[in-house]
């Protein structure tokens, strides 16, 4: 009853939108056929469990990004809210009742610190979550004096359960849906859309921008801290570079997945599990090959290179449709469907 | 006669000591749809501001079906049954249809939106404009046109009782304004007032039943439409005065060709236009408000793209067919808006001067910009327009609007170009900067170069120029001599419209 609306130049669109589930397929189709490991069902659990955490770290980000803002203090939002609970548990021997809940709070409250900042002091998010990264890393490791730290019993012995993969998986997921309905379904996350779409039109339109802008640093900060632990579960230790780099992947994990840069776009699901997915089974694929790992940063910067460029392209080929659709205008016929019940 | 709705009284508003408005008073009755005319800073915006609680008056009065009321507030406005389409289009691209319209008012459910109910509610609303394209289309794929419908579903949302249109058509094309036009009618009949703002008379005369004009914050003329003869109305909005106070000059028309266009088209813009601009003489270029006149200097200039036509110039006995791109390279260019468009606000004066010139400003010895020659230069062009600075390093902000204008000039002095394009040079400056910039209009064509004037305001324009083209809707509609009088001119370039209006 109601048409479609049709639009030229399908195809470039699809191709930049879907570029990366054709990469992903390729790479997988690729490590399938040249290793012997890689199509294994325990192979792909490793990758899935190996992504989960980041997918779940991510998801905060995501949300950051979709308002067009950035954090790149998340890596050391981690460190320390890993390191205040883990150390409070190992030489206190505080309740992990406490405890964990404690790394959530901790790493909340540096977002809500992120978010502040950048909103009420009006300091650009970049500089603000860079200064950000070196401070809160700078006060980890003054507190951990550079030392790697073992992780209190309680985590690791949650670390050896049966079935704690799987579980790491379903936690992840579930988390994500949790994050993916808030920005489908919920006000809050068209207000995201809207302040990444254009601040002062939303704010034209009634939405409070910097309460939204806030809440989305405060989520970034809760859920890295949350992906984290899980991340932590699994190696039973934290490095004294802990998180180091991770900003990168996850904001890369996040535009492989088709979350804009400039704000306004992108989704959860499949989103963002299509973009962590793809960074660690390039890795485990390289692995397999038996690549050296000095090549492992060279490729991922490939891969993010590719994303950002895909998404710089996406844009400025949407700008060229807005210019291209104004001019044909004048000389298709109205677009305008027409009524209900005609032809 | 129709109910009453709104009545405005002696509206006054002075701001930092100018009197925007000086006791306006309108009426408008219900199911019609009344025309707010008049140039630009006549005082419009400030009344519908008003009217819209964005800012409050210094004295008068608003009544809504006879009721005396005060509005503070934009959202009070909303409340009282008043909403504004603003001339720009507020949108979120990447939302739908349906989340544009209640971005800010969702109905939920547990806290989760009721997708179902909006997408519903987004029909029935669109419907009303006719216009039929699903909900969940996103923004980003719909053509301003449809954009601006959503806009305006959004305002009928509140179900108001006056609506006021800012431009409305200013984004649209030619048959998305005739949807916009039944629109319009079509909410006049659901009792619906009306208000239109626009510089565009020949808008007014298809929708609007009655029309007020406005011209530095007082009502000049007003009443139903069909008792205002299209004349009439021009004269109202350019102003009645026809004073001798511009200063009658000689022709300074030469006969040698320096810039000559030939048959330039751009489909439903400009048609067939044909300029020749001589040595030394000012050209003035009139026309109402969207009669084509920037946009015959943007197409000229090649920033935007012609269908056909032949640019030529003529230089030292030579001619050259040259691009609509390259004509940059002979003519100096003052734009119309100098603040966006023509100067670097946070620069020195020095940069701003030493911009369109650094070419000619390189050492002899090597490519670097020779200090000392770029200080040279700008002295004795800050000399020469009598440019109030305390020094060449003085930022540009700082400057009062006429000596900015200056600066603009002076920067292209410094090239020396043979053909010049002025966009309102006089626009928003005082009396005696408007003279002074006058003078060295004048001295320029002396010095032999070719000047082409834009302008709206008629006296400022007839202050400079040797010759006109006068332009309607995208034509040149008659070449008239130095001699022609202000009352001529109006007559010109209104009498294709009314003709067409009528």
């Amino acid at each position: 009853m109601i048409s479609k609306i049709r639009r030229p130049f399908n195809l470039q669109n699809i191709l930049l939108s879907y570029g990366f589930v054709i990469i992903f397929a390729l790479l997988f189709i690729f490590f399938s056929l040249t290793t012997k490991n890689f199509l294994t069902i325990d192979n792909l659990l490793t990758i899935l469990v190996s992504a989960a955490p980041y997918i779940l770290m991510a998801t905060g980000l995501a949300t950051v990004i979709m308002t067009g803002n950035i954090d790149i203090s998340v890596g050391a939002i981690l460190f320390l809210a890993m390191v205040s609970g883990n150390m409070l548990m190992l030489t206190r021997s505080l309740n992990p009742w406490i405890a964990i809940p404690l790394m959530f709070a901790v790493g909340l409250a540096l977002g809500a610190l992120n978010g502040f900042i950048i909103t009420v002091l009006k300091i650009n998010p970049l500089i603000t979550t860079l200064g950000m990264l070196f401070g809160v890393r700078g006060l980890t490791l003054y507190i951990t004096h550079e030392q790697m730290m073992t992780l209190a019993p309680v985590l690791l012995n949650f670390g050896k359960l049966p079935y704690f993969r799987e579980l790491v998986i379903l936690i992840a997921l579930v988390f994500l849906v949790l994050m993916h309905i808030l920005i489908t379904r919920t006000p809050f996350g068209r207000h995201v859309m809207a302040v990444g779409n254009s601040p002062e039109i939303a704010a034209r339109l009634g939405v409070r921008v910097k309460t939204t802008i806030f809440i989305t640093y405060v989520l970034s900060g809760l859920m890295v801290t949350i992906g984290g632990l899980f991340q932590l579960m699994q190696v039973s230790v934290i490095v004294s570079r802990e998180g180091q780099g991770y900003e990168f992947t996850l904001i890369a994990a996040a535009v492989i997945g088709g979350i804009s840069l400039f704000g306004g776009e992108g989704n959860m699901i499949p989103g963002l599990i299509l973009g962590g997915t793809t960074l660690v089974m390039a890795e485990n694929g390289l692995t397999q090959l038996g690549v050296t790992p000095y090549l492992y940063p060279l490729v991922r910067g490939g891969i993010i290179f590719l994303a950002m460029y895909a998404d710089s392209l996406k844009s400025s080929v949407s700008k060229t449709m807005a210019v291209i659709s104004e001019v044909a205008e004048k000389f298709l016929p109205v677009v305008n469907p027409g009524p209900p019940g005609e032809k | 006669m129709s109910e009453l709705t709104l009545r405005l009284v002696d509206i006054q508003k002075k701001f930092a000591g100018v009197q925007a408005l000086k006791g306006v008073s309108i009426d408008a009755y219900a199911g019609e749809s009344v025309a707010l005319l008049g140039p630009n800073g006549a005082g419009k915006s400030t009344l519908m501001n008003i009217l819209g609680g964005v800012i409050p008056p210094d004295s008068g009065n608003i009544f809504l079906h006879d009721q005396p009321v005060e509005i503070h507030s934009p959202l009070e406005a909303v409340r009282h049954g008043i909403t504004f389409v603003h001339q720009e289009i507020a949108m979120l691209p990447t939302l739908t249809i349906a989340e544009n319209l209640f971005i800010t008012s969702f109905p939920t459910q547990l806290g989760f939106i009721k997708t179902r109910a909006i997408n519903d509610q987004a029909v029935q609303a669109m419907a009303r404009l006719g216009f039929y394209f699903p909900p969940t289309t996103k923004v980003s794929s719909l053509s301003p046109g449809d954009r601006q419908l959503v806009e305006i579903a959004r305002a009928l949302l509140s179900n108001p009782k006056i609506i006021i249109f800012d431009e409305p058509t200013s984004s649209l094309t030619e048959r998305e304004k005739l949807r916009l036009f039944e629109v319009i009618q079509g909410l006049k009949v659901t009792g619906v007032t009306i208000i239109y703002i626009t510089h565009l008379l020949y808008e007014v005369f298809d929708i609007c039943e009655r029309a007020y004009i406005l011209r530095d914050g007082e009502i000049v003329g007003g009443g139903l439409m069909k008792d205002l003869p299209y004349q009439k109305i021009v004269q109202m909005m350019t102003g009645a005065r026809s004073e001798q106070a511009v200063a009658t000059r000689k022709s300074r028309q030469t006969s040698e060709t320096i810039l000559q266009v030939t048959g330039l088209n751009r489909s439903g813009v400009l048609e067939d236009i044909n300029i020749e601009l001589h040595k030394g003489e000012v050209l003035g270029l009139w026309g109402l408000l969207g009669s084509g006149r920037t946009e015959l200097l943007r197409a000229i200039t090649g920033l935007d793209p012609i269908d056909s036509g032949v640019i030529q110039i003529h230089e030292k006995g030579t001619t050259r067919k040259i691009r609509p791109a390259d004509t940059k390279k002979w003519v100096g260019m003052i734009t119309e808006n100098r603040r966006e468009e023509g100067l670097l606000l946070p620069q020195s004066v020095k940069d701003n001067m030493s911009l369109a010139n650094l070419t000619g400003l390189l050492s002899r010895l090597w490519p670097l910009i020779d200090g000392r020659r770029e200080v040279k230069e700008a002295e004795k062009y800050v000399q020469r327009l009598n440019i109030a600075i305390s020094g060449l390093n003085q930022v540009v902000a700082t400057l009062s609007g006429g000596n900015q204008q200056k600066v603009v000039i002076g920067r292209w002095l410094e090239r020396n170009p043979i053909i010049y394009f002025m966009d309102e040079p006089m626009r928003g400056l005082d009396v005696g900067a408007k003279a002074e910039i006058r003078k060295i209009i004048g001295e320029l064509a002396e010095a032999g170069a070719a000047i082409l004037v834009v302008s709206s305001e008629l006296e400022e324009l007839m202050s400079v120029s040797d010759r006109y083209l006068v332009m309607d809707r995208g034509r040149i509609v008659a070449e008239l001599p130095c001699e022609t009088t202000k009352e001529e001119l109006i007559a010109r370039a209104a009498e294709a419209k009314a003709f067409e209006a009528r």
